[in-house]
């Protein structure tokens, strides 16, 4: 991808929160076989970010994704917001180490993006509900993140090929 | 579309395998450790609201969040047969028989879990509704 003025940065990062927000909301009404389970679109757009601008871009835009969706839906500080809260901040930190360490494609990472953000998940819902036997959920996430990894990974990597033209 | 490297494919089976593995434990561990005389606890917001005999058919009424959630036992299995939701994602789990397996209503604050039943050291039940 070229060398981009500081503008065009701040344009395109922001377009990226813009649209990671209207999936961010939208998802849950597109229907999917297993109850529960998402595609996690929106964390497609939080990879692209990663891979054009570093992790620091991708914390601020995954953060501020669910912050904003969260206060637009109502739902700020309750149970939806700290699930989404600690999925998205293990799932983007897992991302960063595994794009450092340089050996998975993207859509690799998206795999593992996609566990750590149910492994999120589930500590949440422990903590809320102080009781650890959330944990038998945690299987269901973990398998149903490779089908939606792969799906998401694969479109992270349309995205960032068109992008770096 | 799905070009994986090696590493890729590490991950895909370590994410399977250690699903599959960790299935297993839970499943394992959910029914020996279920006793034959059980009760399941309703919480709303993690306050208890309600302790269920299951050893007794009916149905249960409790306030969620978002409406009354109702709450059938029959044959020592339990499930929320209806519940104001978006999406009835707990009503559409079905049954559960196993202590610590959890129904989880999030929009409505409602958890339900099935735990031994206490016996006190004379024999007798010391938990009944």
């Amino acid at each position: 991808m070229k060398k981009l003025s500081p503008t065009r940065r701040l344009t395109l990062v922001t377009m990226l929160l813009a649209m990671s927000i209207l999936l961010h909301m939208l998802e849950p009404s597109l229907p999917i076989a297993i109850p529960g389970v998402k595609l996690g679109l929106a964390n497609i757009l939080g990879l692209v970010a990663l891979y054009l601008f570093g992790a620091k871009q991708m914390l601020m835009l995954n953060f501020m994704r669910v912050l904003i969706a969260s206060l637009l839906r109502g739902i700020l500080f309750g149970t939806g917001f700290w699930l989404s809260l600690t999925g998205v901040a293990l799932s983007s930190l897992i991302s960063i180490v595994l794009v450092k360490r340089n050996k998975l494609s993207p859509i690799g990472v998206s795999v593992g993006s996609s566990a750590f953000h149910g492994l999120g998940q589930i500590l949440a819902l422990m903590l809320i509900n102080q009781t650890a036997m959330m944990i038998y959920w945690l299987p269901l996430l973990w398998f149903s993140a490779v089908p939606t990894g792969l799906v998401t990974g694969a479109l992270t990597v349309e995205v960032l090929k068109r992008l770096r033209k | 579309m799905f070009k994986l490297n090696r590493y890729d494919k590490w991950m895909v089976a370590f994410i399977l395998v250690s699903s599959l593995v960790l299935y297993g434990t839970m499943e394992f561990f959910v029914r020996a450790t279920t006793s034959d005389k059980t009760v399941a606890v309703v919480s709303y917001q993690t306050q208890e609201v309600l302790r269920i005999d299951m050893k007794v058919n009916a149905n249960y009424v409790v306030q969620g969040t978002l409406g009354e959630v109702t709450i059938e036992v029959l044959d020592e299995k339990i499930r929320v047969e209806k519940e104001t939701s978006p999406y009835h994602l707990c009503s559409i789990q079905g049954w559960v028989q196993y202590a610590n397996v959890p129904i989880v209503c999030l929009p409505n604050h409602i958890v339900i879990l099935i735990e031994n039943a206490k016996v006190s050291p004379n024999g007798e039940d010391a938990v009944i509704q």
